[in-house]
């Protein structure tokens, strides 16, 4: 009787255990952690740029490297619907204040190269935009989906975080206040 | 009479084999599903949907998907074989991107330590059920009841034996 008592108690444990792992690994998997926070320094990164998309930049830089300048990353993808609203007005900002020092470094979310080019060939687009290679960026930024944005000041922290689709106004209220700091 | 019986099992026979016929082909037509020869359908069920949560990216009508599967058609079309498109996404978006996870890594880690515990949970039985079916023991020595016969009597009746 003792040992039926204990073989289920190491059956019941081993049982719990097997669930507790199965509910942990789910909850993880499906919790996308906290942004990083405003006010804490940006996350670096490497990013490839795409070919015709590196307003000047080298084919391949890191966020760190660009010190100094205001930095906005925007995640984005060709079939994000909501990101299209924004298109024009980035292209916009970035022509308006690259010469002040400003930097708009698109990140290409789970996107295709052609679809992207095609893309931003109808946006006229012209700032610079890489690839997010097995989601390391977008990872590390903790984003939940496109568009998403982050103001970067020249010291290379976080000053704003933007979850939505923005405004050309809106743009340039932000850029125009970090680039006077 | 026999005539027009006759007849008419032809009738109805007719009319059961075509309702079958038609039953068939509407279903083939309904069905439509996609030919399991087409290449790009054969790699796209490998691989998940980047935005919906391990959904298989042959059965998913989003656009991200749909930008996926022509991905796949322009490797394909540019001589790429099965394989090397698949490492091209999984390469490009990372081991998620497989339907089934490669058995490497922390990922084998995750395969095999369900497997590990199952087979001690088995083993820790098996032990458990061999030692209650196993007869108990206990501090008391088992005696067994052997007639004493004393050495007297037993020289008397070899005795009388041997008289016989």
């Amino acid at each position: 009787m003792k040992n039926k008592t204990l073989f289920i108690i190491i059956a019941g444990a081993a049982s719990a255990l097997l669930i507790g792992l199965f509910i942990t690994g789910m909850v993880l998997a499906t919790q996308p952690g906290n942004r990083p926070a405003t006010g804490a320094l940006a996350p670096d990164f490497d990013i490839g740029l795409y070919q015709g998309y590196r307003a000047g930049l080298p084919e391949n830089i890191k966020l760190s490297d660009l010190r100094g300048k205001v930095v906005l990353v925007n995640f984005w993808a060709s079939w994000c619907v909501e990101c299209r609203k924004e298109s024009d007005a980035l292209e916009k900002v970035w022509r308006q204040y690259k010469d002040r020092g400003l930097v708009v470094l698109g990140v290409d979310y789970l996107d295709t190269e052609p679809a992207a080019v095609k893309y931003l060939q109808s946006y006229d687009t012209s700032y610079a935009i890489g690839d997010d290679i097995q989601e390391r960026i977008s990872r590390a930024y903790k984003i939940t989906g496109v568009p998403e944005s982050f103001f970067i000041d020249k010291k290379g922290v976080i000053r704003k975080t933007v979850i939505q689709a923005m405004t050309q106004q809106e743009l340039i209220s932000t850029v125009e206040g970090l680039l006077n700091d | 009479m026999r005539h027009t019986s006759a007849w008419m099992r032809v009738r109805i026979g007719f009319f059961v084999a075509a309702f079958m016929l038609f039953a068939i082909v509407a279903n083939t037509a309904l069905a439509q599903a996609p030919d399991p020869s087409d290449q790009v359908h054969t790699i796209a069920k490998l691989l998940n949907c980047p935005t919906c949560g391990g959904r298989n990216l042959a059965d998913c009508p989003t656009d991200t998907c749909t930008q996926w599967k022509q991905e796949i058609r322009s490797q394909l079309d540019a001589g790429k074989t099965q394989t090397e498109v698949i490492d091209y996404f999984k390469t490009r978006f990372g081991p998620t991107v497989l339907q089934e996870p490669p058995k490497e890594g922390v990922i084998l880690l995750l395969w095999v330590t369900p497997v590990v515990i199952l087979i001690a949970i088995l083993i820790a039985g098996v032990i458990v059920l061999k030692r209650i079916s196993m007869p108990r023991q206990t501090g008391a020595t088992i005696t067994t009841a052997v007639p004493q016969v004393a050495d007297s009597y037993a020289a008397r009746i070899e005795e009388e034996v041997n008289k016989s």
